[in-house]
């Protein structure tokens, strides 16, 4: 027998070129898969249960002026809200350009800056703003008292603008003379804000929480070289409570507000700002035993024609994270973390099932024992504080037993690994 | 309905779900694939001197043809393609399924270490399937993937007695060990609505056997080889929980070789595993089948390459696997080829063989592979 030498050679180079190539394993055998494999995890059953403990509406204690945001109202009968900005603390001097400083004995082109998110504007005739001097020794969070001081008075300026001027940054300019009167009298400058319309108007502004907060200028002198100062919002009090200072240094102040939802319906949103906080009572076998994959909150939502029914409200449900020993959900509705970004939408006005999402809840209720991280979520706003839009809800107190809030889960077996 | 209701039926049907294997070939159902202990060599000529070649862990008699301490590592890829009805897949599967280490002791004497794979597990699956999960009307698919790594492993110690090339002796002690490290997915599309869940685990295995190996060459020109392995329990634990009790196969085959023509050897061999003594090795009630593993071929001496004479090898092999599809037994022909290089003046040697494998089960599905082995022994 004769072979070729060349032949082995081949063989040789050619077994281990492929050798070295068959380094890297591919294993997946998907594509055949329809009739090779066979389904390994159980069928998803779904099961809806009676679940809910605990249903209530609470408010949302986050504290006045916390908000991200200013909302300044007019709407009728319907809403009336306010806007309160402090200039606790006024500069005395100002140094002007190639001087040293100087008594302030000047005041011109007073304004605060106002930043609009005008996405949210309501309205579409002229708005007028009217400014009020609103300091008092009142107790600091006291809006009765506060609200008394919006009267011809303490008037201190208006401006009008028309809806085509309501852009994203707004000049609001304020009386020269009373900026001055405070510098120089060392007292505190606290307008009031008001909104005036023929119509109807709604604008929110972003407030110091929300990081562009409103912020004051004004010339100490003529002189256009010397720059203008900049006063931001500062509160003095209540004196020693320094977070409590820092958020009444801008605050919405409600003069009106819609009627609340009656005690019996489950509310999210509106003004003053609720939440729905809701725990739950899971059956353990099916948290421990099973592979849950889903878990949806069935609520029935109910029309809430107060105002813009037609709008959208967004709202998110977070998970409650205070421990067994906080038993008031008012407090415990307080303690929450986030566990989705995937907000859900309805408009206030709608009615039918309204569905909440709770895969993420589960996923971490799974992990921490029910004796460490009660079973419970709340639903909050994402413009909570921000927006007289509220949804309403049925609770558990509703005589139509399947119009109560319901928690269906989705899961299926926890497969055992075992022998093919 | 009733909370405890309620979840009285969702325990239930935890309880009774199913389950099953997901394999994605025919050669992997079961347990898995059995590589067959075979050297390069051996593959090369269709198996058919694998009860006389020391590198094979066939027969323990056969490492007293050695002669010298010998190091023998090989390595064996697979490139399958599997095509069915529904589609095809192909994939690479990188083996080293043999590792063997000789020694003589003594004039007569001679003793082997050696691992070799039995059955190889590796396999990797990804199953959609339409479901409803939640409201009648929410349907999501659903994907299942499942990984599984590794194999059942014989670790053999070998003895062999001869004091003539026309008789040798051996016995053999086996100890099978593995583990299938398995990863379990279901994974859902939506992360924000559903919850993925992946779950692993491992299945390890523990067993026990013995076998005894005797060739006899009653001329120059022919020689006999038979051998046999009694297999012992075959334990599959999960954790520390026993899950599971099998036989291992009892294996019987025999060799038999023709050197009448100079510089080629002509070989057949025929062996029979009794598979089905994994049957209750099986959650799912996969059916193992007794089986027969029929192969020959030729080897002989081929070209000199720089100064070194190459052998050449051909062969073909017929048998049937351990684990049936859907009932049917799945048979493989193999044909292969190979080749033989001494290196460093006989110090070591490199055998490399091909093999294309064709894999039926009666049924729509085929399997096509092409199984390259390089072995590399070497003799310190």
């Amino acid at each position: 027998m004769k072979l070729s030498p060349i032949l082995p050679r081949v063989f040789a180079a050619a077994a281990l070129f492929v050798s070295i190539s068959s380094c890297s394993e591919n294993l997946d055998s998907t594509g055949v898969c329809d009739v090779l494999c066979t389904q390994i995890g159980g069928a998803v059953q779904n099961i809806t249960l009676d679940a809910v403990l605990v249903d209530t509406t609470v408010q949302a204690l986050s504290g006045l002026g916390t908000e991200p945001g200013l909302l300044l109202a007019s709407r009728g009968d319907t809403l009336d809200t306010r806007v309160v900005i402090r200039f606790d603390s006024l500069p005395a001097t100002f140094v002007p350009t190639g001087d040293t400083a100087q008594p302030i004995a000047s005041v011109d082109s007073a304004y605060i800056r106002l930043m609009l998110d005008t996405t949210t504007i309501k309205g579409t005739d002229p708005v007028t703003i009217e400014a009020y001097d609103v300091d008092t020794t009142a107790n600091d969070t006291s809006s009765a008292a506060v609200l008394a001081l919006f009267r011809p008075d303490r008037f201190i300026s208006s401006q009008t603008f028309l809806r085509a001027q309501l852009t994203d940054t707004l000049k609001y300019f304020i009386s020269n003379a009373a900026v001055l009167t405070r510098i120089q009298s060392g007292a505190a400058l606290r307008v009031g804000l008001r909104a005036v319309s023929v119509g109807s108007s709604q604008l929110r502004f972003i407030s110091t929480e929300g990081s562009f907060g409103p912020e004051m200028f004004f010339r100490a002198t003529p002189d256009t070289l010397t720059a203008p100062l900049t006063v931001l919002p500062f509160s003095r009090t209540p004196v020693g409570e320094a977070i409590r200072a820092a958020n009444l240094s801008d605050y919405t102040l409600i003069a009106k507000a819609p009627p609340p939802a009656p005690p019996s319906v489950l509310a999210v949103g509106g003004l003053p700002a609720r939440r729905v906080y809701i725990l739950f009572d899971i059956p353990s076998n099916i948290i421990d035993s099973a592979t849950i994959i889903r878990a949806t909150l069935l609520l029935n939502q109910l029309p809430n024609t107060g105002i813009d029914p037609t709008d959208t409200v967004a709202f998110l449900p977070q998970v409650v994270l205070a421990g067994k020993a906080v038993t008031d959900p008012a407090k415990a509705a307080q303690i929450i973390g986030a566990i989705s970004v995937d907000t859900l939408r309805l408009r206030p006005g709608d009615a039918g099932p309204a569905n909440v999402e709770l895969a993420s809840a589960i996923a971490i209720w799974r992990t921490v024992k029910p004796d460490t991280l009660s079973r419970a979520i709340v639903l909050k706003s994402v413009s909570e504080g921000n927006s007289p839009l509220e949804l309403r809800f049925s609770s558990s107190e509703d005589v139509v037993a399947a119009l109560r809030p319901r928690l269906r889960i989705s899961f299926t077996s926890k497969v055992p690994l075992r022998l093919p | 309905m009733h909370k405890s209701l309620w979840a009285g039926i969702a325990l239930f049907t935890v309880s009774f779900a199913s389950r099953g294997g997901a394999q994605g070939a025919l050669s992997l159902e079961g347990l898995g694939y059995p590589t067959g202990g075979l050297s390069a060599r051996a593959e090369g000529t269709g198996g058919g001197v694998a009860d006389f070649d020391a590198l094979s862990t066939v027969s323990p008699a056969s490492v007293a043809g050695v002669g010298s301490p010998a190091l023998f590592l090989q390595y064996s890829p697979e490139f399958r393609r599997v095509t069915s009805p529904a589609g095809s897949a192909t994939t690479t599967t990188a083996r080293f399924p043999l590792v063997v280490g000789v020694l003589p002791i003594g004039e007569s004497w001679t003793m082997a270490l050696s691992s070799s794979t039995f059955l190889d597990r590796s396999s990797e699956t990804s199953l959609s399937r339409v479901e409803v999960v939640g409201g009648p009307t929410d349907t999501v698919t659903v994907t299942e993937q499942n990984k599984v790594l590794g194999a059942i492993d014989d670790f053999r110690l070998a003895l062999a007695w001869s004091t003539s090339p026309r008789f040798r002796i051996g016995v053999g002690g086996h100890a099978f060990a593995g583990s299938n490290r398995i990863t379990f997915s279901q994974l859902f599309p939506d992360s924000t609505k559903f919850i993925s869940s992946a779950q692993a685990g491992r299945i390890s295995y523990a067993g026990f056997a013995a076998s005894v190996g005797m060739e006899f060459r009653p001329s120059r020109v022919i020689g006999f080889a038979i051998s046999g392995r009694k297999g012992g329990d075959l334990r599959a634990q999960s954790g520390d929980t026993a899950i599971g009790k099998g036989r291992l196969p009892d294996h019987y085959s025999g060799s038999v070789t023709f050197e009448g023509i100079p510089g080629v050897i002509v070989s057949a061999r025929a062996a029979h595993d009794n598979w089905s003594s994994l049957n209750s090795l099986s959650s799912s009630g996969i059916q193992a089948f007794d089986g027969w593993d029929i192969g020959g071929g030729v080897e002989a001496t081929g070209p000199r390459i720089m100064q070194r004479i190459v052998t050449v090898r051909a062969g073909a092999r017929f048998r049937t696997l351990p684990f049936g599809f859907n009932g049917e037994k799945v048979s493989e022909k193999t044909f292969a080829a190979g080749l033989g290089v001494p290196l460093t003046r006989d110090r070591a040697s490199l055998d490399i063989a091909i093999q294309r494998a064709a894999r039926t089960a009666g049924s729509d599905v085929k399997e096509r592979g092409f199984i390259l082995s390089v072995g590399l022994r070497v003799s310190p």
